[in-house]
């Protein structure tokens, strides 16, 4: 299956009989893509040793997977920095806007530094990353963090920042408290900002760790790649790149599907579900 | 205590009327001596020397052009800005900040979209401390009251705008205060929405015995709701001229067409009048 078959297909569409033949139809083409892709290698139209036949990319995987298994070790190393960076930066971005927006004075103060570290391109630090902490994945997990840092930090700051005078007037005026106007009213506000920032940092840690490992690592998915090409190893190399695609893909759509989850009412129907689920909650009488 | 539900004046925070009378010897919830707000160091007069008394259950509208003071006056009254001079007083105690006896609606919604209806009404009830099983009865009523029952657990994007701010009137009741501020609340409505729902708003209050002060820059309308109008001039703000309306209630629409109301128009056009 396809990545854009699943992206492209409406709501509510998914089983019918329309679905299965958009799916046909896309495995009809990809079938065709790769028939041709393996028929120009085998007449020599393309060269083999750039484009590996993907027939050998299929036997790529299979040793890569099975025989070898050595992409295991590494593909589980460079998710748990990607992970690990991820978390770390975005808790710090998400943490230090919340600090800084809910104070003027400190945000006043901070501003030009937010705008020098904006225009720097984050991964230029990463040679000097690696030489305070060394060719181990202390060095990765820090370059992811400050990848990911960023985005979580001016979006949760844009969130916070926008909420709405009149309700900040009408929690005063209710006589909330900093916590309840915090908690029941500046957090959700933000939330659908903060996710776009996680979502946004998410898509950029899986670039950034291999960056990361491309510049100096002994281990990792990225080192792999670049050992394989250095080897003239490309359909192994294209098995790691594919394998990429594949994780990358599941991670956005992880993200997709908490941002829906968590900002339920920017979404119609999942604001109707929500509301009836809601519904049902109060005749039995449970806690809003 | 009110039986109904919702009508709930005489609450906790509020003394008790006699106590109010003898402290200071006049019947008025709402005392205004000489309030006065400057901005900008006393440079900008966003508002002079205002006073007048508003008496229990009492439909006051303030209606004038932009800059004219009258939004400064209601949120002066809300305790959301400070006043630089003179005296304002609510239930015979002086204003120094937000209240639980006034409760104020605002020209947008102000609903939290991730709250159905009925949680929004109960928002002032959790701010204020634990929900009972009474908060929820009263807040699923005072939907009923403002003609949402079937819409108490519709997101407020599931809601047209005059929906949404029925809403906002309903919790507006739920916190309980006896003193309303509405500031512009049909503001951004179309013309029908807002005069059926002005209608409403006045069964309403006189239901739950509320005293209101309720702002607009519509003449008309001004005079349709009030029991008295504050006609209130710019640069400086102003309280230019108090008229008293004095059309039985319940009013129906067609009150607009009589040559009384008209000439009760024509009066606030005068002391308007000459101004964009």
């Amino acid at each position: 299956m396809s990545a854009s078959d699943q992206i492209d297909l409406p709501k509510g569409m998914a089983g019918g009989a329309s679905t299965r033949r958009i799916l046909f139809n896309h495995l009809a083409i990809l079938v065709c893509w790769v028939g041709l892709w393996e028929i120009g290698s085998r007449a020599g139209v393309i060269d083999p040793l750039f484009f590996p036949r993907p027939s050998d990319i299929l036997v790529g995987f299979w040793r890569l997977y099975i025989t070898q298994g050595n992409i295991w070790f590494h593909l589980g190393l460079t998710m748990a920095e990607v992970v690990a960076g991820f978390v770390a930066g975005s808790a710090l971005g998400i943490g230090l806007a919340f600090v800084v927006g809910l104070s003027d004075t400190v945000r006043r103060f901070l501003k030009p530094y937010v705008v020098v570290i904006e225009a720097t391109p984050r991964i230029a630090i990463g040679p000097i990353v690696i030489a305070a902490f060394g060719f181990g994945w202390t060095s990765k997990i820090v370059i992811v963090m400050l990848v990911c840092f960023f985005a979580p930090f001016v979006n949760t700051l844009n969130g916070i920042i926008n909420v709405d005078r009149d309700q900040l007037d009408m929690f005063r005026s209710m006589r909330a408290t900093r916590v309840q106007t915090f908690r029941k009213l500046i957090l959700p506000e933000a939330t659908p900002e903060i996710m776009a920032g996680l979502r946004l940092a998410m898509a950029s840690a899986l670039g950034g760790a291999l960056v990361a490992e491309f510049i100096a690592s002994n281990n990792g998915v990225g080192k792999l790649i670049s050992t394989y090409t250095g080897n003239l190893n490309m359909a192994s190399a294209f098995v790691c790149v594919l394998t990429l695609s594949a994780v990358g893909f599941f991670i956005l759509r992880g993200m997709e599907w908490i941002d829906r989850w968590l900002v339920f009412w920017t979404d119609r129907e999942r604001t109707e579900a929500v509301g009836r689920k809601r519904a049902q909650r109060w005749q039995k009488g449970g806690k809003l | 205590m009110a039986t109904d539900g919702f009508a709930v004046p005489q609450e906790k925070h509020m003394p008790p009327k006699t106590a109010q009378i003898s402290a200071t010897d006049s019947p008025a919830v709402i005392a205004a001596r000489r309030v006065r707000k400057t901005f900008g160091d006393g440079r900008v007069l966003a508002l002079e020397d205002a006073s007048f008394d508003i008496r229990p259950g009492e439909f006051i509208t303030m209606v004038g052009p932009s800059g004219c003071g009258k939004s400064t006056l209601l949120r002066i009254v809300a305790g959301l800005i400070d006043h630089s001079g003179g005296d304002m007083t609510v239930h015979g105690s002086a204003v120094t900040g937000p209240r639980n006896d006034v409760a104020m609606m605002f020209q947008k919604p102000t609903l939290l979209a991730w709250r159905t209806a009925v949680e929004n009404v109960l928002l002032p009830t959790e701010l204020a401390g634990a929900v009972t099983k009474a908060d929820r009865e009263k807040a699923l009523s005072l939907l009923e009251l403002v003609g949402l029952k079937d819409f108490a657990f519709s997101f407020p994007s599931q809601l047209s705008g005059g929906m949404q701010q029925r809403v906002a009137l309903a919790r507006l009741l739920q916190t309980g205060a006896d003193i309303l501020l509405l500031d512009e609340p049909f503001g951004a409505l179309d013309e029908f929405t807002r005069e059926h729902l002005n209608v409403e708003l006045m069964r309403i209050v006189a239901e739950v015995n509320a005293t209101a002060m309720f702002v607009t820059h519509n003449i008309g309308e001004a005079i349709f709701l009030a029991d008295r109008v504050f006609v209130m001039t710019p640069r400086p703000g102003r309280l230019a001229r108090i008229i008293d309306v004095p059309f039985a209630r319940p009013r129906k629409p067609e009150l607009q067409l009589t040559p009384e109301f008209n000439a009760l128009v024509a009066e606030a056009r005068a002391v308007l009048g000459g101004l964009e």
